[in-house]
């Protein structure tokens, strides 16, 4: 015989526990009923029944960067995606010569947040900066303020927020909220939000990637387009299917 | 036909609808500074606690223990009248500043069934304006002011001995030498007084006795004197209570921005630019002229413009009087190309490029574009262009090798050479040995003036460490810098 319990909480004020206690039940009762520990299938369950806790495939913004298009689509749209630049001439500045490139191409408008001043106009051909608003910042703070506002600009369509010179401790300072506060606004706008950091910080990236290893002298006289194509990137975490198109 | 706009109490609305503090409080206007100022206007909340209008500041302070007392402020009662004015001139061409707080305007060319609807439709323009108006409509300028004076809030005279007969005899603001004779004859209303016969009065009284039987009879008419609308557009407001901080400013420039939005929608033009001036107690006038990014006529975003300013000013001193003016143009009519990428919120762009150069500063938010300067890091930051043309499809691309990622400022180094070729490093965040060095790349210019010539070596070194870096040598200065990060 069954007794009835008292739960701590109320299911009118904690839909989302209430939301987590039945799917813990459902699988309870998908094991006791014998059925094997099929996870699509078990996926499927839980959408059918719970239709608004599936999050719809984000749409994707292609960077013309095969490597990273083919593997992951591209950087999701109404997202952050963390770019962690792991070693010194890892090829951060390559991946935003080629998101410039990229949106030139699209003709649309890309802003770039810059912590500590360190973007270099001149690496640049004059028609791939047209598009760029440059927000030179002076500290890390004044920077994750400016990325508030552009975040809910819907005149942009990238945004890169460049931290790959913040100190771990800078880093740590910036709240986790901020964060998901950053999130929440990026998804009004619909547009990629990147963020280059030297190491893991960001807990609400849909999509991060480490870009390891530095490069040499040796690549002193490659064609920058071809160092662009073939940056070499070890994807960390996907948080969402990418839907292409 | 002529209708009248009444404001009640106008002196009295002036004030309050500049002082958001005083909203739900009781007050009471004086006449003038002294001690002995009798009350000339007081609001509801004053009346109903036992102020009336005669008594003296103590007096009234004595019935109402949380009365506020003030004074009339000149430039709110300017600025409410040319707020009334506003409202008028969207109802008429011909509008008459009959006196402060009462506009006269000729309605002839409205329909008749729709006269009403659009007196009525004014009032709400008004309340958004901060001020509580009467409308009375009628065949001649002075029944229509009679009428606004009794309308709650808006009264049409159909006819007008019906109307003006059971009035009190004080309506038609008979003379003080007069008033006496008429009381002392028992004529209480103006039917008593013109069931007199005119001739009879003209004789007893004379000139004024007999203005005062037209005006009791409803026969005096006189045109109107027409206020020409101004072709400038600006509002001040100047106060003895100083603003220190912005909350009271906004206040006061929300008032402004409604009242020239709809002068600009009247005059039908636009904004181009707003110049926003403050003075301080120590007579110093912060200003500052703010160009649109295109010609408006919405007061949203004039005030979130002037907002965004005001956000970031710091003064010394509190602010004591505000001076706004809107640079008035033709709206814009623009063609824009087929495959031109244009801002979907060219206003909201603007605010948002404001507020970044308020937080990171001016001169540091904007478009780079290269100098025609061999100079290392010579380019100048210009506003975003509101247009975006397609890029050049076949733009050649020669670049090679890595991008560079500047320190700025360049940091300064210590650089141990072997023979002529840097062989390892010093900086406060560099400290390591160098594996290969490419170099030196020797480039000079500016030569021709003397206080800009520059001259310098350059060398590619890549770390045993890792990280290829430019290792920059300043001839004249003898002095090494790390000026960036190949990336």
């Amino acid at each position: 015989m069954l007794t009835a319990r008292r739960y701590p909480f109320s299911t009118s004020s904690s839909p989302r526990a209430f939301r987590s206690l039945l799917s813990v039940l459902v699988i309870w009762v998908v094991f006791m009923s014998g059925h094997s520990a099929n996870i699509p299938a078990l996926r499927q369950l839980l959408a059918a029944r719970f239709p608004t806790a599936v999050r719809a495939p984000a749409s994707v913004f292609p960077v013309g960067w095969p490597a990273l298009d083919e593997a992951l689509g591209g950087l999701p749209k109404g997202a952050l995606t963390e770019v962690i630049c792991a070693a010194p001439s890892c090829g951060g500045q390559l991946l935003l010569g080629q998101l410039l490139r990229q949106t030139r191409a699209q003709n649309v408008r890309v802003a770039l947040i810059d912590a500590h001043d360190a973007f270099d106009p001149c690496s640049w051909p004059p028609d791939w900066l047209a598009h760029l608003v440059w927000v030179r910042a002076r500290t890390v703070g004044d920077a994750m303020q400016v990325a508030d506002l552009f975040a809910r600009d819907a005149n942009l369509g990238l945004v890169v927020l460049d931290l790959r010179h913040a100190t771990e401790r800078e880093l740590q300072r910036i709240p986790a909220t901020q964060w998901y506060r950053l999130q929440r606004a990026v998804e009004q706008s619909n547009a990629p939000f990147v963020v280059k950091t030297p190491l893991a910080r960001v807990p609400s990236a849909q999509l991060r990637f480490v870009l390891e290893g530095s490069h040499s002298l040796r690549t002193d006289s490659a064609p920058r387009l071809d160092l662009m194509g073939q940056l070499p990137f070890v994807p960390q975490r996907q948080r969402r299917q990418a839907n292409v198109g | 036909m002529f209708a009248v706009l009444h404001l009640a109490d106008f002196p009295l609305q002036a004030l309050l609808r500049t002082r958001a503090d005083l909203d739900r409080q009781p007050v009471a206007l004086l006449g003038d500074a002294r001690r002995e100022a009798p009350v000339i206007a007081c609001n509801p909340l004053a009346r109903s606690a036992g102020v009336e209008l005669g008594l003296t500041g103590p007096q009234a302070l004595a019935r109402c223990a949380g009365l506020t007392l003030c004074l009339s402020v000149p430039t709110a009662e300017a600025d409410a009248q040319a707020a009334l004015l506003s409202v008028a001139f969207s109802l008429s061409p011909t509008v008459e500043a009959t006196s402060p707080g009462v506009v006269t305007l000729d309605v002839s060319g409205h329909r008749a069934d729709e006269r009403e609807s659009r007196l009525c439709g004014a009032m709400p323009r008004l309340v958004a304006l901060g001020l509580q108006a009467t409308v009375g409509l009628a065949a001649t300028p002075l029944l229509a002011q009679y009428a606004a004076r009794l309308a709650e809030p808006f009264l049409a005279v159909e006819n007008h001995r019906t109307f003006l007969a059971p009035l009190p005899l004080a309506t038609a603001d008979p003379p003080a030498a007069v008033w006496p004779i008429l009381t002392g004859w028992g004529l209480r209303t103006l039917g008593d007084l013109t069931d007199l016969s005119k001739a009879d009065i003209a004789q007893r009284l004379g000139p004024a006795g007999l203005a005062l039987w037209e005006r009791a009879a409803g026969q005096t008419n006189r045109p109107l004197h027409p206020v020409v609308p101004a072709h400038s557009f600006s509002a001040s407001y100047e106060t003895e209570h100083e603003f220190e901080t912005i909350e009271p400013i906004l206040f006061v420039l929300r008032r402004f921005v409604d009242r020239l939005a709809l002068d600009l929608a009247n005059a039908a033009l636009a904004a181009a630019a707003l110049t926003l001036t403050l003075t301080c107690t120590d007579e110093t006038t912060p200003s500052r002229r703010i160009r649109l990014p295109e010609p408006s006529t919405s007061a949203d975003i004039f005030f979130r413009t002037l907002y965004t300013w005001l956000e970031s000013l710091r003064t010394d001193n509190a602010i004591k009087r505000l001076h706004l003016e809107i640079e008035p143009v033709r709206a814009l009519v623009r063609q824009q190309g087929l495959f031109e990428n244009t801002l979907v919120d060219a206003h909201g762009f603007a605010d948002t490029l404001a507020r970044a150069t308020a937080i990171v500063g001016s001169g540091r938010v904007g478009t780079p574009f290269l100098e025609d300067s061999h100079r290392p890091d010579a380019f100048t930051l210009a506003a975003p262009a509101d247009t975006l043309s397609p890029i050049e499809p076949t733009a050649p691309f020669w670049l090679r090798g890595l991008s560079l990622r500047r320190f700025r400022p360049p940091l300064p180094a210590h650089v141990a050479l072997t023979g002529a070729s840097p062989s390892s490093v010093w900086t406060n965040e560099l400290h390591a040995v160098v594996a290969v060095a490419h170099g030196p790349y020797r480039i000079s210019g500016d030569w021709w003036e003397r206080a800009r010539e520059w001259e310098r070596d350059e060398w590619d070194v890549e770390l045993v460490d890792g990280g290829v870096y430019r290792l920059v040598h300043e001839t004249p200065a003898k002095a090494w810098y790390v000026e960036g990060e190949y990336d």
